[in-house]
């Protein structure tokens, strides 16, 4: 058995394991490709870890995607330990599929350095951050069991959720971000950031309620807006 | 291997020889450089002869413990020839030759049969044509072909295609031979061979033993060549074998073998349908059954799954023969009991469910620890005390009592131990007991 | 505990040629000793000789390591050798950090020298950053309680408590019913063995109450169950007492139902019944009209109950030949779709009910058997018509379903059902008597339907697994598990708890307010909690996301 020698294999019990701050992590870090390999569904040795591996990933690779990053650098794959074979296709074909995005940044993703790095930066904030990972945590019990009004839910209906908040987390960060810099108004800040203005002037409000950002004087007529505190984000 | 059982429950005395390996299991380390090295090509009986291992060997990659041995009957050192690679490449210094068999008396309290069992012998049914034509396996030959680490790396190969494929090999290799000694004459004569053989048949070199050599050398190479041609032209066509049909009951539920249902083949037959369709989607599964026994957990749905989501055929009939047509694929005739007419499907692999059978030499342990077999040579139980053989303090567990799939082989063998653990601690509490009294009498 | 500086010793190996044959292990020594933290490197040819282990040894006192990174093979084979010198040494084991560039390198980059040496360098860098974080851990061990539980007293729960009260070990048998016996007392004669069930299930009852370390009782419901593997408090009552007890392990044999066929062919009960009605019958040895016709699978392998009950093939074949026996002149047919007689014992039966002139006719379940006043109905596919089978009694085979106890029961002791509401095993194949969480065992038709042998079979097994904690007294695990690391910012809300496979982690009211808490001791590492923390309280030993991160962060700063 011969393989290419691009890969490094960090060892991990189950790929429950994988938290996604760490994924963000790497590529924030300058990884060029991230391959989680596990069980086969059904079989993992940790009873059900690679499912939610999958449900953290998936999340993870939406995130990243947003962000700017050609999503395919995260790729999760599956196998049973006796397929050596199938070990060495995956990570054959992923070093193929990662040779032909090129370096982190370039033409594969959407946004290029050094732009995409403060994306990443600002996505592993919002992975950390509790509301993402309250959700993709609930993800398998409200498929199962339902909430607590034991209403169950679709994988769709999820996903439909996630994505929404993945949208919000990406902006409240970035615009927690920019006002950690310097103080702006809301349509500078939605200039800058490529974001409508009434949903700039909504997430604001939000940070503003939440106590994570304050009034700070008036330009003019516009309001301008500076960073207070992150504590208890999360 | 045993080779004597005294004493009675809760104090056996068993000899056991123990084998030499001829590699010294403390200091191999299981590196695989003796294997790489060795000379010696055997045909591996784990890959059911279908694939190659050495003289020094495991069974298979995943065994315990992880540590060689030399096969004695192939090891060209053992034959009184010159080798000792295996010697010279082994950095652990494992190697040893001169190693001994060893004879251990152990002292046991119960004893647990789990000797398994064998495949039948699938050229008892001449019409199936197993051993006769190539491209008839049985269930454990298909299971190699078919496992992504067995000899095809689990594309499914025909083994007439792997056979063609072996014999190109030699013949390029004995054509290159033949090819060199021509050079020599060439060199020799200083005459290409083409025109050496115009100017012989035209008469105009006369006849001389070295010439007659040259000439007769030059007809085989052409020979050869055509034949060579041929059959590269022939391997060409074949690929992966993707019409498949799985024949049930073979050897099992027949009255002229054995009267017993082997259990575990008609889910083996789906999985190893499942598993070939998994591998590659243009496969065609034929599953020709009395009745598809699906009754574990989980089967059922399993059975009705491959039907429905990989389009797996089950055809209702016993198989009455098999022939080949011009390209060795396998026909099969069948009566299907629906329409009541007899049928015929060409595949290009034919899989035999072979049966479950009493291992071979089962009477000799059962001689040697002196329990007594069935009429179906397995070793007898009765129905409410399903592990105990006919002498206390010997149990029996997996397919040696007779045919039963993994998860109940396992569930068997929990079972097992937990009747010889009774037997060791009542024993040691007699023990404990006598010992007792004899020290403390009154 | 104050954090000493990290002093790492990088060890090596060149395998004899199997990683020496292409790296040059000399370079990567001389490598290692440029890495941060690393005050001490050293190759050998084989470390895991006695030599090279010594060497180990020699390191760790005479440099005062407190990190090891060895070079060299696959912890899988190794790491459990290398971890006991470093505590022969005097180095907690789990300060030691194995490098595979034999493996997943030398072994399987031949030809490629230049890019093998360039990836055995950034292995080796990505070791030593890990070790630098590493922590040391302790095995955890805990007591067991010496006392097992049986939940049901049918054959298979009868069977086990036998078998482990035969050990020696104290046992509790619980049974919902006023009476010992379950399922068996029912039935008439058993095949193959063809004896009265009564008197099988009698003499067992008798056995269980003769031996002096069971005890029995009846008509007990389970109240509450808490803990895990060794240390199970149950409450349970019966006869209108409540009882309070610690118990090591548990075996779960409560059994399976009979489905009643309401609705289906017919069935009243009188003149369509089920194969457990025809028991009775059988029992009473009154079998009214000579043609009786038997329908398989009722209920069964369709689209509402997909699987195949197993044992229904078997009884009916069985329950045929009794009546044949009881009144040679009877006619019996059995409309099958397939005979599921496997294995030695059954496919005999078989043989012996067509000899004794039992009629077998396949019927499709597209086209299934319609039940007339006096006829059943049915299209032989042979024949390719419909055909008529006079009947003066018509008998059902239905599956055994799951028993209705079972989704309390397994509430109670939090393991799972599969989607038939069977009690699921840990691992389809090896571990079929397990359930997930350490210290609990099925068996009998709780698993899945099973015949007398078959559940006898699967006790007795039950009896070994649970036996292995209670006669070793103790647990003892590796300490790759769940740690609370930050309990200030745990808020007890519990999505680890649900999300957990193994039942490890629980919720408790502490002073702090509601906190989780793990128990180490059913804990498997897998990480799922530690991963979905959203307060990022948990952490995996060994496996901590600071030390992920620093390997990749020191592969990346090449």
């Amino acid at each position: 058995m011969q393989y290419t020698t691009d890969i490094r294999v960090i060892r991990i019990m189950c790929t429950g394991r994988m938290d996604p701050v760490v994924m963000a992590d790497a590529f924030v870090h300058g990884l060029d490709g991230l391959l989680v390999l596990g069980c086969l569904f059904g079989e993992c040795h940790y009873v059900s870890g690679n499912f939610n591996a999958r449900h953290k990933i998936n999340m993870t690779q939406e995130m990243l995607a947003y962000a700017g990053m050609n999503p395919n650098r995260l790729s999760f794959r599956n196998l049973s330990s006796a397929e050596s074979g199938v070990f060495v296709k995956h990570i054959t074909d992923f070093s193929t599929e990662i040779r032909e995005l090129g370096p982190l940044g370039g033409a594969a993703d959407r946004v290029p350095l050094p732009k995409l790095k403060e994306n990443l930066e600002i996505a592993r904030t919002a992975l950390a951050g509790p509301k993402l990972r309250w959700v993709v945590g609930k993800k398998p019990v409200f498929m199962d069991s339902g909430n607590k009004y034991q209403e169950i839910f679709t994988e769709h209906e999820i996903n439909r959720t996630l994505s929404g908040i993945i949208i919000d987390e990406m902006a409240t960060h970035s615009i927690l971000a920019a006002l950690q810099k310097k103080r702006r108004a809301v349509k500078d800040l939605a200039k800058e950031l490529e974001i409508p203005g009434p949903d700039t002037l909504k997430y604001v409000l939000a940070l503003k309620r939440r106590g994570f950002v304050e009034l700070d004087g008036v330009d003019g007529t516009s309001p301008v807006y500076k960073y207070k505190t992150e504590e208890g984000m999360c | 291997m045993v080779e004597k059982v005294t004493g009675s429950k809760g104090d056996f005395t068993v000899i056991v020889r123990k084998k030499a390996r001829y590699v010294n299991e403390d200091l191999c380390t299981g590196c695989g450089a003796c294997a790489e090295k060795c000379p010696t090509t055997v045909p591996d009986d784990y890959e059911m002869g279908l694939g190659n291992r050495k003289a020094i060997y495991r069974h298979y990659a995943q065994g315990i413990p992880s540590v060689f041995c030399i096969d004695p009957d192939y090891c060209r050192t053992f034959q009184g020839k010159k080798c000792g690679v295996c010697q010279k490449i082994c950095q652990a210094k494992a190697i040893d030759y001169k190693q001994e068999d060893k004879v251990l008396e152990l002292k046991v309290g119960a004893i647990i049969l789990a000797t398994g069992y064998d495949l039948f012998d699938a050229t008892r049914i001449s019409e199936y044509g197993y051993g006769r034509l190539a491209n008839v396996v049985n269930s454990m030959e298909f299971e190699r072909l078919s496992s992504a680490s067995g000899p095809t790396e689990g594309h499914v190969k025909r083994p007439s295609d792997l056979r063609d494929h072996n014999l190109i090999k030699t013949k390029e290799k004995s054509l290159k031979k033949s090819t060199r000694t021509l050079a020599k004459y060439e060199k020799k004569h200083k005459m290409s061979t083409a025109d050496f053989y115009k100017q012989f048949t035209a008469g105009n070199i006369s006849d001389g033993d070295e010439f007659e050599k040259w000439v007769k050398q030059y007809e085989n190479v052409r020979e050869a060549t055509r034949k060579l041609e041929e059959l590269k032209a022939r391997a060409e066509k074949f690929d992966i074998a993707t019409r498949l049909a799985f024949i049930q009951c073979v050897g099992s539920r027949d009255f002229r073998f054995n009267k017993y249902c082997s259990s575990y083949c008609c889910m083996h037959s789906i999985k190893e349908a499942m598993m070939a369709k998994d591998h590659d989607a243009r496969t065609e599964a034929y599953i020709f059954n009395m009745d598809l026994r699906t009754v574990g957990k989980g089967f059922e749905e399993y059975k009705v799954r491959g039907a429905e989501k990989l389009g797996l055929h089950y055809v209702r009939g016993r198989v009455a023969e098999i022939t080949q047509d011009e390209n060795e694929n396998p026909i099969i005739w069948y009566e299907e009991t629906t329409s009541q007419e007899v049928k015929s499907l060409t595949v290009d692999l034919a899989v035999l469910a072979v049966a479950c059978e009493a291992p071979r030499g089962i009477e000799k342990v059962a001689e040697l620890v002196g329990v007594a077999l069935d009429h179906n040579r397995f070793f007898k139980t009765a129905p409410l005390n399903p592990l105990d053989t006919t002498v206390p303090g010997i149990f029996v567990c997996g397919c040696a009592q007779g045919p039963v799939d993994i998860p109940e082989s396992v569930a068997q063998a929990s079972s097992a131990a937990s009747r010889a653990a009774e037997v060791i601690w009542q024993s040691t509490i007699e023990y404990g007991e006598s010992h007792w009294k004899k020290k403390n009498p009154e | 505990m104050e954090k000493e500086e990290p002093r790492i010793g990088v060890f090596v190996c060149k395998c004899g040629n199997n990683i020496a044959g292409l790296l040059d292990v000399e370079a990567l020594e001389e490598y290692s000793r440029t890495l941060p933290d690393v005050v001490f490197t050293q190759w050998n040819l084989y470390i895991c000789s006695d030599a090279g282990l010594e060497e180990i040894k020699k390191g760790i006192k005479e440099q005062n390591l407190n990190r090891v990174v060895v070079a060299s093979c696959t912890p899988r084979t190794h790491e459990p050798l290398f971890r006991s010198v470093c505590a022969e040494a005097g180095l907690n084991g789990y300060l030691f950090e194995m490098v595979n560039i034999r493996d997943q390198c030398s072994w399987v980059h031949a030809g490629y020298k230049e890019d093998a040496m360039v990836k055995a360098r950034d292995l080796i860098r990505m070791g030593v950053a890990k070790a630098a974080l590493l922590e040391p851990q302790e095995i955890i061990t805990s007591n067991v309680a010496v006392r097992a539980l049986v939940v049901g007293g049918g054959i298979a729960g009868l069977t086990a408590a036998i078998s482990l009260a035969d050990r020696g070990f104290p046992v509790i048998l619980l049974e919902k019913e006023k009476e010992l016996g379950g399922m068996l007392r029912s039935l008439y004669r058993l095949a193959p063995m063809d004896m009265d069930a009564s008197e099988v299930i009698d003499k067992k009852i008798k056995e269980v109450q003769d031996n002096p370390n069971i005890d029995i009782y009846t008509g007990a419901t389970i109240d509450k169950v808490k803990g895990f593997i060794g240390k199970f408090d149950v409450t349970f009552s019966a006869n209108g007492t409540s009882k309070d007890v610690r118990l090591g392990v548990v075996i779960i044999a409560t059994g399976a139902g009979n489905l009643v066929p309401e609705g289906m062919y017919q069935y009243d009960g009188h003149k369509v019944i089920t194969q457990w009605e025809l028991e009775e019958k059988l029992k009473a040895g009154k079998i009214d009209g000579n043609n009786v016709v038997m329908i398989q699978c009722v209920g069964a392998r369709s689209a509402e109950r997909k699987y195949c009950s197993r044992i229904c093939c078997a009884i009916a074949i069985k329950n045929a030949i009794l009546i044949k026996e009881l009144n040679s002149e009877a006619k019996v047919c059995i409309l099958y779709r397939d005979i599921m007689a496997y294995g030695v014992q059954n496919e005999d039966q078989l043989r012996k009910a067509k000899e004794l002139g039992i009629r077998f006719v396949k019927y499709d379940p597209e086209r299934p058997p319609v039940v007339n006043e006096d006829k059943v109905t049915v299209f032989h596919h042979l024949m390719g018509k419909e055909i008529d089978l006079p009947q003066d009694m018509v008998v059902l085979s239905t599956p055994l379903v799951a028993s209705e106890e079972a989704e309390k029961v397994a509430s109670l002791f939090r393991v799972s059902l599969d989607e038939n509401k069977f009690f699921l095993e840990a691992h389809v194949k090896l571990r079929p008597i397990d359930c997930a969480t350490d210290g609990i065992f099925i068996c009998g038709s709780a698993h899945y339907p099973k015949d007398v042998r078959e559940s006898i079979l699967q006790a007795l097994g039950a009896a070994s697994r649970a036996s292995i904690p209670l006669s070793q007294g103790e647990v003892k695990i590796e300490p790759i598990v769940t740690s609370l690391v930050n309990k200030d910012a745990c808020r007890g809300c519990g999505l680890c708890v649900a999300l957990c496979p193994y039942n490890a982690l629980e919720i408790r009211d502490t002073d702090e307010g509601r906190k989780v808490n793990v128990i180490t001791v059913a804990c498997k590492g897998c990480g799922v909690c530690a991963a979905t923390c959203y307060r990022h309280a948990l952490s995996i030993n060994s496996f901590t996301d600071d030390q992920m991160e620093a390997q990749i962060h020191s592969f990346l700063a090449a």
